[in-house]
């Protein structure tokens, strides 16, 4: 990345190849559009090439995938802007994620995802790649706000376990 | 229940990105001064993070991985090295003639979703539209069943048509070819016969005393008409064409148009 901001094409270039997977399946994902999803996916690097400094530090896995995440929704509803966002402005210096990011993969994070009870994990891909708050998860499952967030909690709580797991930190 | 309780969940739901805007912003200030909130994020943040990495190259129901065509990558490495002076608009029909068949967006969803079991009001109304989606797509099929076979009846007729073992007997305006036991009529420059009114083709069959109705049709705008007589060809000795009203007539109601042997 520090090359990337030197301009460095080469640089650019490993750094599409290591995530253009990442950020491809997150737009899809969300848009369910396979050229709505490449607009994406070449708005989103393009931005990194052209405004690289918006990265704080940190995991950029994890940025990259928030800011993938945040422009596939507001593609969504281009009349009415995003109502939530992923906080990309806090840096991640957890030492941890750094180390659950180098070693687990995305089959892995679909197992484990499978695991959680269904009451669980649908709020939390709701809420991810449906880019709904949580009042219109409540709203649409007829389930009460409460317990949705206490859900969604739980589910991230169980994930996160399940990724230690596979990770022994 | 501890207070707190409740901000912790609101935690997650940050974590997670589904709190709208003005409480995002309330539990950032909160987590400014309150550490056990603080941690509670970075606990759950990986998690979110994980859920992001979950839609990786995730795999459609024929098992290929969904990942973005290599033009895309082409496409984007061109401006940034800047060989496009400016950025390349590019072309719809280039993008769409080269990018591989991609399986239809809601069965890679479906499949991605594959772990969400489908029992849960969450997902009746996806399955809804995936029902659908599959009923348009079988509908879609048969529609291009129906169009191959009809561009597969054409390159038959043309390869008829111009074949040098073919037979043409010419008639005003056109002709009367025969290749094999197959038979047609190839006008060039028919009129439009009067409103309510189409053209009718009559056979007369070897050994038969009277012509019987076969085909009605109309010519295009250029007064073109090709039109593929259904009958076994080598048993016909006769052609004829008229003016009846629309549905066809059992007897020719008018003098024809051309009356063609076919010896
Ligand atoms: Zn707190």
């Amino acid at each position: 990345m520090a090359r990337v901001r030197t301009k460095d094409a080469a640089a650019f270039e490993s750094l599409y190849d290591a995530y253009h997977r990442l950020v491809y399946g997150i737009a899809f994902r969300v848009v369910s559009d396979a050229t709505a999803a490449e607009d994406i996916t070449q708005a989103v690097f393009l931005k990194i090439w052209t405004a690289p400094e918006r990265f704080a530090g940190g995991n950029f896995g994890g940025w990259i995938a928030r800011v993938a995440r945040n422009k596939a929704i507001d593609s969504v509803r281009r009349k009415s802007p995003a109502e939530t966002e992923l906080s990309d402005a806090m840096p991640d210096s957890d030492l941890l994620e750094e180390r659950v990011f180098s070693e687990i993969d995305a089959e892995s994070v679909r197992r484990a995802l499978a695991q959680l009870p269904a009451e669980q994990r649908e709020p939390i891909e709701l809420g991810f790649f449906g880019g709904i708050t949580h009042a219109e998860i409540a709203r649409r499952s007829g389930i009460p706000l409460g317990t949705i967030k206490t859900r969604i909690r739980t589910g991230l709580g169980k994930l996160r376990s399940a990724l230690e797991g596979t990770v022994r930190v | 229940m501890n207070p707190h309780d409740a901000m912790l969940d609101d935690i997650a739901v940050y974590a997670l990105g589904a709190l709208p805007r003005g409480q995002a912003r309330a539990v950032r200030e909160h987590m400014a001064t309150c550490p056990e909130c603080t941690a509670e994020y970075r606990r759950l943040k990986p998690a979110v993070d994980a859920v992001a990495y979950s839609a990786e190259a995730c795999r459609d129901a024929a098992g290929g991985a969904v990942v973005p065509s290599p033009r895309l990558k082409a496409r984007i490495m061109d401006q940034v090295r800047g060989s496009a002076a400016r950025p390349r608009p590019y072309n719809v029909g280039e993008m769409r003639a080269v990018r591989p068949i991609v399986w239809p967006a809601y069965a890679v969803a479906a499949a991605c979703l594959a772990v969400a079991l489908v029992t849960s009001a969450f997902n009746i109304s996806l399955n809804e539209e995936l029902h659908q989606s599959q009923a348009q797509l079988a509908q879609l099929g048969t529609h291009t069943k129906l169009l191959n076979r009809q561009v597969a009846a054409q390159r038959t007729e043309l390869a008829d048509l111009t074949s040098t073992e073919s037979q043409h007997f010419a008639v005003e305006d056109g002709e009367v070819v025969r290749h094999g036991n197959r038979l047609y009529i190839a006008m060039q420059s028919m009129g439009m016969p009067p409103r309510g009114k189409v053209y009718q083709a009559w056979i007369m069959r070897k050994g038969g005393k009277q012509m019987t109705p076969s085909v009605t049709f109309m010519p295009d705008h250029s007064g073109v008409a090709v039109v593929h007589v259904p009958a076994r060809a080598s048993q016909i000795v006769e052609v004829a064409v008229s003016v009846e009203p629309e549905g066809g007539s059992k007897q020719p109601t008018s003098k024809p148009a051309f009356v063609v042997k076919l010896t």
